[in-house]
């Protein structure tokens, strides 16, 4: 997985498995709500990233399910340490870009 | 699964790899199921879709992305590394314009639909022309197929006369260059199926199935021994005849058909879409002459192909056919004196009468397209006016030249093909409408259009291009304004010059169409207004086939449709007026016979009832009209004008005697000319009227094609009804065809000219709006752009007469530079019509000055609106935009 910046919507894919595993649906579900709508996921889009996140290691497929009613077509995806180890440092560009930005007097200094 | 979880799933099985979809596609199949379950429940089925749409750039990336991820793994670093690279600024460009586009989301539809228009008109001209002039003949190797005639010592080059069977037969057995086939239109009355139908067919001699190349679908074909008028009765029927009446029950093959009364079997079935000579066509006989028949030399009925034997050519077939022409004039002076053999690819003779008019109008539809591209191009440019300053930071951010022009090709590339799209679909529609016209189905081979892949191709093609040349412009010139930052809006004056030189060639080529299709309407305008030389008010027709001789027929049907009430006059004939040349034999003076050695000119006749002059409105000039006493015993006819003045130029034709035919085979032995009445236009309305005998039935009672014409008081339908259900109870097995008034007949005779005209008008309607919209486009453009201008001038005083000139002013220096180039051209082209025009001369003062008016007048407005807004500049506000 590159270590260039992420794109907003991987970056919101990864945000999503921090604290929970999810499958595809509830991930769209989950990055509409915490945005405010702000960030659309389509199903196309998302399975375009879960592909290459896969692929770079960042994200697994969970062996367990949820519940044994859910449609068994469902996958959950799990953040593996790679994956969180990658978020991290996307935050932590923001927060320098953000920092710098605060030294500029771009946007007020945190209380 | 709703419509759009299914077109999802298509696009996942057509657009991805088959890797990715292995691995993700039914799960992505189930979300997206959940997406549009939510989409649907909060939007409707508007929702669903406009999420299906939100999902292809998604499915595009995917697309792209997977696809380079296979391939890398294969290829070379070097070359997987820029590959990957193009990739990633295709797909760059092609999310930047679809991106652009939604934010003008007015632009991007005026642009596709404009494009949608011209590609949809190019598309359903081109499906004729391909149809028409471009597909071979559906006939086994049909480049080696070529049409004889006989031609006459001064007809033109080309002329392609039908022979008598014995000459057909002597060509036949002469030639080595050319296998020979012949055949001759008949029709049939089929019973036994429900009512009975009258079909069209062809008589097959010498074998033209077989020369034709094509195999039966099922069964044999004819062969020249079922020729033979002892062989057994035989027929082949055609796909859809064999569909519409068997619904293709392969098991007819042997049993038997009733056709005119006699019982057929079935031998044979041909391919779908086969029905040459021409559609429709049900069926082929064999034509079965007898020895007499087959020595026949006076009647001139057979239509001629042949194909070229192994190693022959056109020309060595041409030379074998000079030396048996030789022979047959000098064995058969009487018959043959001075005729040659014409010999020409069977193709170019089935098309060559249409060939110019389809020309003329894919000629049209293309010049539309260029109008639309030069429109589109101002358009463009006018959005690159406002993208100045954003492509200048662009370029100032280090985005190189080449690759912001790539940018803006990908945005007009990516309009062309949506405008291609649509015009798929626009030109389906009208192709639908052009094949309603009766017009466009007389065509040959009209039943062969179709939107075909070739078609198809022609549509991506002229998209691509399209989309080229009216995105080259724009792009040229955004990718030289470097300097675009410091300019403000103002614009260069690069950008007005290069939309004044498209707005100047879109005039010019819609005065080009503009000109063709008012030279084609005055043409049609005059054509209808030609005295065909009949009345027409109140007159209806129909037309039957008698199976049998019934001499009888005719009277007494006459006698029983005019005592229905409203019926004036009812008269019979051998075919309609107006409706062509039908008939003809030798016209030979009695008095004033020809020398042996000089072969007799035919001429035109048709077979009537005592009434036929008074139901069609026909005036008698000399002598009378003929009656019921003028008989098989005594003969006696009628000539028309041009008839007489060709025969009898200073003499008094009345009371002199001539017969029809051949010496030994004449229609009636001698008749005398009783009366001379005036002509009618059988040719068509655009032709000299034919010298014409009009032969009384009573002289000629075996004829069966019969034309009813009912002079009625008023409404000629409420007569119909009453005349058919006297014809059924006397001949309840023929079918009644073709009921149509007179006026119904003669208009058939100008619609040829109507259709073209009506295209070509509704072309260059389009053609006049779009340039004329572009000449608004651009004066707006000018007054915007000029406004700090124009402000000073009138906060220095000018008046805003004097300032509205000056806008005026520029836009008619545009229209006369656009409407001068656009006169020159048309002077050029039309020459290229001269053939399909009547009475009018390709360069036509009225019309020209008629489209320069036009133009200037809707120019002129166009240039006066942005004027208007021009002296409306409150000169501090156009300072302080500065």
């Amino acid at each position: 997985m590159p270590t260039d910046p992420l794109s907003t919507q991987v970056f919101h894919i990864l945000l999503s498995l921090v604290d929970d595993d999810l499958h595809g649906y509830a991930i769209i579900q989950d990055v509409a709500e915490r945005t405010g709508g702000e960030v659309k996921l389509t199903a196309s889009t998302l399975y375009a990233a879960i592909k290459r996140l896969l692929d770079a290691g960042w994200i697994e497929e969970t062996t367990s399910r949820r519940r044994t009613s859910d449609d068994p077509r469902r996958r959950y995806y799990r953040l593996t340490a790679a994956g969180r180890q990658g978020a991290r440092a996307e935050a932590e560009r923001l927060e320098r870009l953000a920092a710098l930005a605060r030294a500029k007097r771009l946007i007020p200094a945190r209380r | 699964m709703t419509r759009t979880v299914r077109a999802y799933h298509t696009l996942l099985a057509t657009l991805l790899p088959a890797g990715f979809n292995d691995a993700f596609a039914e799960e992505l199949l189930a979300v997206y199921a959940e997406v549009d379950r939510s989409a649907r429940g909060r939007r409707g089925a508007v929702g669903a879709w406009l999420a299906l749409v939100a999902e292809l750039p998604g499915l595009a990336r995917i697309a792209i992305r997977e696809r380079r991820t296979h391939r890398t793994i294969r290829a070379p670093h070097a070359t997987a590394h820029l590959e990957a690279n193009m990739l990633d600024a295709l797909w760059q460009d092609l999310s930047f314009a679809l991106r652009g586009l939604r934010r003008a989301p007015m632009f991007a539809f005026i642009a596709v639909a404009t494009l949608a228009l011209g590609i949809g008109a190019n598309t359903a001209i081109f499906s004729v022309v391909n149809a028409v002039l471009l597909t071979p003949l559906k006939l086994g190797d049909p480049a080696r197929l070529v049409a004889l005639g006989e031609r006459g010592k001064n007809s033109s080059p080309t002329a392609l006369n039908s022979t008598s069977p014995a000459s057909f037969y002597d060509w036949k057995s002469s030639s080595k260059a050319l296998r020979i086939a012949g055949f001759s239109g008949v029709s049939g009355v089929l019973t036994g199926h429900g009512e009975p139908q009258q079909l069209p067919g062809t008589s097959s001699i010498g074998g033209l199935l077989d020369v034709a190349g094509v195999r039966p679908y099922l069964g044999r074909l004819i062969n020249e021994s079922d020729e033979d008028p002892a062989a057994p009765q035989v027929i082949v029927l055609s796909y859809d005849a064999w569909q519409r009446i068997f619904g293709e029950d392969r098991s007819v093959i042997g049993t038997t058909l009733d056709l005119n009364g006699t019982a057929r079997t079935i031998v044979g079935v041909m391919p779908r879409g086969f029905s040459y000579p021409g559609a429709p066509n049900d069926f082929w006989v064999p034509s079965r002459f007898d020895g007499t028949f087959r020595a026949n030399r006076d009647q001139y009925f057979i239509a001629v192909i042949g194909r070229l034997a192994d190693g022959a050519t056109i020309e060595t077939a041409r030379a074998e056919m000079d030396v048996i022409a030789d022979r047959l004039n000098r064995d058969w002076p009487k018959y043959n004196r001075g005729t040659r053999i014409s010999i020409l690819p069977l193709q170019e003779t089935i098309v060559s009468g249409v060939r110019r008019q389809l020309f003329v109008l894919m000629g049209a539809v293309a010049f539309v397209l260029l109008i639309t591209c030069a429109n589109l191009a101002n358009l463009l440019l006018a959005r690159a006016g406002a993208r100045r300053r954003e492509i200048a930071v662009r370029q100032a951010l280090g985005a190189n030249r080449r690759r912001i022009v790539r940018q803006l090709l990908t945005e007009s590339t990516v309009l062309a093909l949506l405008g291609g799209i649509g015009g798929i679909i626009v030109g389906k529609s009208f192709l639908k409408l052009l094949l309603a016209a009766q017009v466009t189905t007389n065509l040959p081979r009209a039943e062969e259009i179709t939107l075909d892949g070739r078609v198809m191709l022609f549509a991506a093609l002229a998209s691509v291009i399209a989309g080229l040349m009216f995105g080259s412009a724009p792009a040229w010139q955004l990718s030289r304004s470097s300097d675009a930052l410091r300019q403000g809006t103002r614009g260069s004056a690069g950008g007005q010059w290069m939309r004044n030189v498209l707005v100047v060639s879109e005039l010019a080529l819609a005065v080009i169409l503009l000109t063709g299709a008012g030279l084609l309407l005055q043409s049609f305008s005059r054509l209808s207004r030609v005295d065909p030389g009949v009345k027409t008010e109140g007159r209806i027709t129909f037309s039957l086939r008698l199976r049998e001789t019934r001499p009888d027929f005719a009277p007494s049907a006459i006698d029983q449709i005019s005592a229905v009430p409203g019926v004036k006059t009812v008269a019979v004939a051998s075919s309609l007026p107006i409706t062509g040349r039908s008939n003809g034999a030798w016209f030979n003076r009695i008095d004033k016979p020809l020398p042996e050695d000089v072969v007799p000119s035919g001429e035109a006749y048709r077979v009537v009832t005592p009434a036929y002059f008074d139901a069609v409105g026909v005036p008698l000039r000399r002598g009378r009209l003929l009656t019921s006493a003028d008989r098989q015993e005594a003969p006696a006819i009628v000539i028309n004008e041009s008839l007489a003045k060709k025969y009898y130029p200073n003499e008094n034709p009345l009371g002199k005697l001539v017969y029809l035919g051949a010496p030994d085979n004449r229609l009636f032995n001698s008749a005398p000319i009783v009366g001379v009445v005036g002509d009618t236009r059988d040719a068509g309305l655009g032709s000299d009227p034919l010298p014409m005998v009009y032969i009384p039935l009573a002289v000629m009672p075996k004829w069966p094609a019969l034309s009813f014409v009912i002079r009625t008081n008023g409404n000629p339908s409420s007569v119909v009804s009453s005349a058919r259900s006297i014809i059924r109870s006397m001949v309840p097995n023929t079918p009644i065809q073709n009921i149509r008034t007179l006026e119904e007949v003669v208009s058939a005779a100008t619609a040829p000219a109507r259709w073209s005209a009506t295209l070509l008008g509704t072309f260059a309607a389009v053609a006049v709006v779009m340039a004329v919209l572009g000449v608004f486009g651009v004066l707006s453009f000018l007054v915007t752009q000029r406004t700090r201008e124009l402000g000073i001038r009138l906060a220095l005083g000018a008046s805003t007469t004097a300032v509205q000139r000056l806008v005026v002013a520029r836009g008619l220096a545009i229209v006369a530079l656009g409407v001068g180039i656009g006169l020159v051209g048309a002077y050029g082209l039309t020459q290229f019509m001269k053939t399909l025009l009547y009475d009018v001369t390709p360069t036509d003062p009225a019309t020209f000055a008629g489209v320069a008016g036009v133009l200037f007048v809707a120019a002129g407005l166009a240039s006066y609106l942005p004027a208007r807004r021009a002296t409306r500049v409150d000169p501090m506000i156009a300072l302080r935009a500065e």
